[in-house]
């Protein structure tokens, strides 16, 4: 295949950044003409999936747009229509088929989300809150000089620092950070788990079409795009939400469940998920963790659950077999080689000590960032048949107990054996342990695009 | 009239084929009732809950006299229909990525069938020679194919158990009561509503 | 043997549909007409017939044109077809139909050729051998259990997680009697209704798919 041109790509889509602080703009545009002006005076800001060889910038940027943003650039309207339906309707329309129901219906949302007026997001990452300070104040000043844009609000990100120094730790005490997909193309280590399987059991890279628009993906095809090519090619498609936690929730729950637990809690607490809260994936190290395992790139991913079929190391609803099910259903892994998605995102809100009072209202959560080529086929696909639901998974209508929406109702089996260490144990009256507080879909494109964008030189041809 | 009810799918499709093809097709069907490890394929996939293929010959169209006009007609017809659980796309590219050989020996000798792979001319032809369902009936609408080979096993370890429970000790019990558990600890899914389209 | 798979038969059925240009609507408008409006849950006469595990009814048009170099051509009659997956052969599974809900046979098939109605079951049962096809292949993902035993099963299965759930720690003595208990009300319970979604939670059915 064709190498990949990273002065065209966003850096965004090709790497996490892996700097601590983030910062999400959210605007809204008046006037078509003077916001295609305020993003061709943007552009060389943009980050690039360019190499940084003369070490991290102090901080980056990023834009996408909603399809209503797209419609406020006036974009030609054969090009509007040959989005993606479900980009067109935008995430709070696909609420029922997300399961963003209940506790995670839209009603409840941030007023910003609940407003239909984001058309577009800029994405800051930075090494220092100061230096994402400075980049927000110098994009506020080009917003008011040009006109082009105002603020409707913005929501910060951060590792989790513990002691001072930030940690790969989520609120809920787990390792996060593992698993993004490996791509043709993509300049990054690959690491064995993390592309496709292959009939011999080793992983190869994913076909570049599973995350970029313009590449042949994992059908054997050029899937459809938006028109023209050169507005889609080398663009993606970004998920936002915004994931409440109610850490106190889950904690209440983890310990009330481990006292019936023969395997203690810190060991029920890697049932849930499928990985110990170090990293440590329960295939691999099923009675304890294994730091060893965790900082080894040749390992720490590297896992099929052949030997697993009934799920006595590694529960068969646990969140990580749901989201990544590798061999789990049979065929060599190949049935789920067009379901995977890259995710960045960060924490949001301050972390909370093991024996600190906490309550669900604290503002605590994760900000969700998912990139993939097609939102139905990937990213809703997961959501709605994997996270919501369990058929594929051979567990009826179970859903993941982590970010299912159970509504007090969930139940999660974790199957055992005759070890008095590792039990079978079912847990029920699942509560709701994340709620989304908003989000949307949005079009990351190329510099090229944003270039065309910016220019009003998009032609549907 | 809908196409779906509760977790299951009906598809229908009708394809035409050159009278001389019939016979092959004919051939395959027979080979892969009676090799039963090609199936196995079929099995492996699990949402389907039933399939058929019917053939039917130009001349065989059902002809009941009373004024009904005879068919003439060029080509045999390939029916096909499909009960699966899943949606639509999921199910069409499930059999593109695993199954597509198998996909191909059936409906390669239907007229322009532009083969399983790759996917979007697969699925153009797949809507084209698709019709719709105008009344569909399950008896278990909030059961998959999984729910109910699940169900089936939790049966059938719970007649084991209930054989013991009058000549058990309370000890003796526990220890096939646990047994128990373990044979259905991975079939306990609740079943229940499908996921909205 | 092409029309079964284990225990289970795959029936297929095509019915000429009356063509009469006076009639206003025509047949195959009104048998989707009423189609439309019969019930697809409990309330459906296949619930309510022995031995039905899922059928469909399906009025064909015509056949597809699938583009050059194909020739077109057309059927000259409109067809209704008759998919059932079923516990027994056609003519024990025919004779239930025509027992159990003769009236709502009546209502569809009276717009077919040559129907003489349910009431007389042998007429009956040479017209629907007449439009019978034969299945050429037929799978069935569970081929070897009946639709009393299936539907008993997925309420055992049920029944059984929540004792599971309810009963975890108990000491052995209190477990033995209870699950006693436990089998005693099972046995008891009727089998669930035939095409009734279980009760769970605000039930969102169908739609157009995606």
């Amino acid at each position: 295949m064709s190498k990949l041109n990273e002065t065209d790509i966003q850096g965004f889509v090709l790497r996490g950044y892996n700097l601590p602080f983030a910062r999400h703009l959210f605007l809204h545009f008046e006037d078509s003409a003077r916001a295609r002006k305020f993003i061709f005076e943007l552009l060389d800001q943009i980050t690039t999936g360019q190499r940084w060889d003369h070490g991290k910038p102090e901080s980056t940027l990023n834009i996408a747009f909603t399809h209503r943003g797209l419609v406020a650039l006036d974009l030609p309207t054969a090009t509007l229509l040959s989005f993606p339906v479900e980009f067109q309707e935008g995430m709070k329309r696909r609420a029922e088929i997300l399961g963003d129901t209940g506790a995670s219906d839209p009603t409840k949302w941030d007023e910003l989300w609940q407003k239909d007026g984001i058309h577009s997001w800029l994405g800051i990452s930075a090494v220092s809150p100061e230096a994402l300070d400075a980049r927000s104040a110098q994009l506020q000043s080009l917003m008011s000089e040009t006109n082009g844009a105002t603020l409707l609000g913005s929501q910060d990100a951060a590792s989790l620092f513990f002691d001072g120094k930030p940690c790969n730790k989520e609120h809920f005490g787990f390792t996060d950070g593992f698993g993004n997909p490996d791509y043709l193309g993509v300049d990054r280590d690959s690491q064995p788990g993390q592309g496709k399987l292959m009939p011999d059991g080793t992983w190869q890279r994913l076909a570049t079409g599973e995350l970029l628009l313009g590449y042949a993906d994992e059908a054997g095809e050029l899937p459809p795009a938006p028109v023209p090519h050169l507005l889609a090619s080398n663009g993606t498609f970004m998920v936002y939400r915004k994931l409440h936690q109610n850490v106190a929730t889950f904690r209440a729950y983890l310990d009330s469940q481990a006292a019936n637990y023969g395997g203690g809690k810190e060991k029920l607490a890697a049932k849930f998920i499928g990985r110990w809260r170090d990293g440590t994936p329960l295939e691999l190290s099923p009675d304890q963790p294994d730091q060893s395992i965790v900082m080894d790139p040749a390992r720490s991913t590297n896992f099929t659950y052949a030997n697993d079929p009934s799920g006595t190391r590694c529960p068969i609803g646990a969140h990580v077999r749901r989201v990544h099910p590798r061999d789990a259903f049979g065929f060599n892994g190949k049935l789920i080689d067009r379901r995977r998605i890259t995710r960045r995102g960060l924490p949001y809100g301050k972390a909370a000590l093991e024996n600190e009072p906490i309550t669900d209202s604290d503002e605590r959560g994760v900000i969700f960032i998912a990139l993939n080529a097609s939102l139905v086929r990937q990213f809703e696909f997961i959501q709605q048949q994997w996270i919501n639901y369990g058929n594929d998974a051979h567990q009826g209508n179970d859903k993941d107990i982590l970010m299912g929406n159970h509504g007090g109702k969930g139940r999660f089996v974790v199957q055992g054996d005759t070890n008095l260490a590792n039990p079978p144990l079912v847990c029920s009256h699942l509560p709701n342990f994340v709620e989304l507080r908003g989000g949307d879909y949005f079009f990351l494109p190329s510099i090229t695009a944003l270039g065309m964008i910016g220019m009003d030189l998009v032609d549907p041809r | 009239m809908s196409n779906i009810n509760g977790k299951v799918y009906a598809m229908n499709c009708v394809t035409p084929m050159k009278p001389w093809k019939t016979p092959i097709l004919r051939l395959i069907f027979f080979l892969l009732w009676h090799i039963k490890s090609k199936q196995q394929d079929l099995i492996n996939l699990s949402f389907i809950e039933f399939a058929r293929w019917v053939i039917v010959p130009k001349t065989q169209f059902p002809y009941l006299g009373n004024r009904q006009h005879k068919e003439q007609l060029q080509y045999d017809y390939l029916l096909f229909f499909s009960n699966f659980n899943g949606t639509w796309n999921q199910y069409i590219d499930a059999f593109s990525a695993v199954l597509s050989t198998g996909l191909n020996l059936i409906w390669r000798w239907s007229e322009k069938f532009p083969g399983a792979v790759p996917i979007t001319p697969f699925k153009t032809y797949i809507a084209q020679v698709q019709f719709d369902t105008d009344y569909y009936y399950t008896a278990y609408p909030y059961a998959t194919a999984n729910d109910l080979k699940a169900a089936h096993i939790v049966q059938a370890s719970l007649d084991q158990l209930s054989q013991r429970v009058d000549t058990d000790n309370p000890d003796q019990f526990a220890e096939h009561y646990l047994q128990f558990v373990l044979q259905v600890q991975a079939h306990l899914g609740v079943t229940g509503a499908a996921p909205l389209c | 043997m092409p029309n079964q798979n284990g225990k289970l038969y795959g029936l297929t059925f095509l019915a000429p549909i009356i063509d009469d240009q006076k009639a206003t609507p025509s047949h195959d408008l009104q048998i989707r007409a009423y189609l439309a409006t019969l019930p697809t849950d409990q309330n459906s006469p296949f619930a309510k017939a022995p031995s039905t595990h899922l059928c469909r009814l399906v009025v064909m048009d015509d056949v597809v044109f699938v583009g050059h170099p194909a020739h077109e051509e057309h059927l000259k009659s409109k067809y209704l077809i008759f998919e059932t997956n079923c516990d027994s052969d056609a003519t024990d599974y025919l004779t239930g139909l025509a027992k159990t809900i003769p009236q709502q046979l009546d209502a569809i098939w009276s717009h077919c050729v040559g129907y003489p109605g349910a009431a007389n079951l042998s007429e009956f049962l040479s017209y629907m051998k007449a439009c019978q096809l034969k299945t050429t292949f037929f799978f069935a993902a569970v081929n070897d259990k009946s639709l009393p035993e299936s539907l008993r099963a997925l309420a055992t299965q049920r029944a059984v997680v929540d004792f599971i759930a309810d009963h975890q720690g108990m000491d052995p003595g209190r477990l033995q009697s209870e699950f006693k208990q436990f089998l005693a009300e099972l046995k008891a319970c009727p089998i669930p209704e035939p095409g009734a979604m279980a009760p769970l939670r605000n039930i969102k059915t169908g739609g157009r798919n995606e």
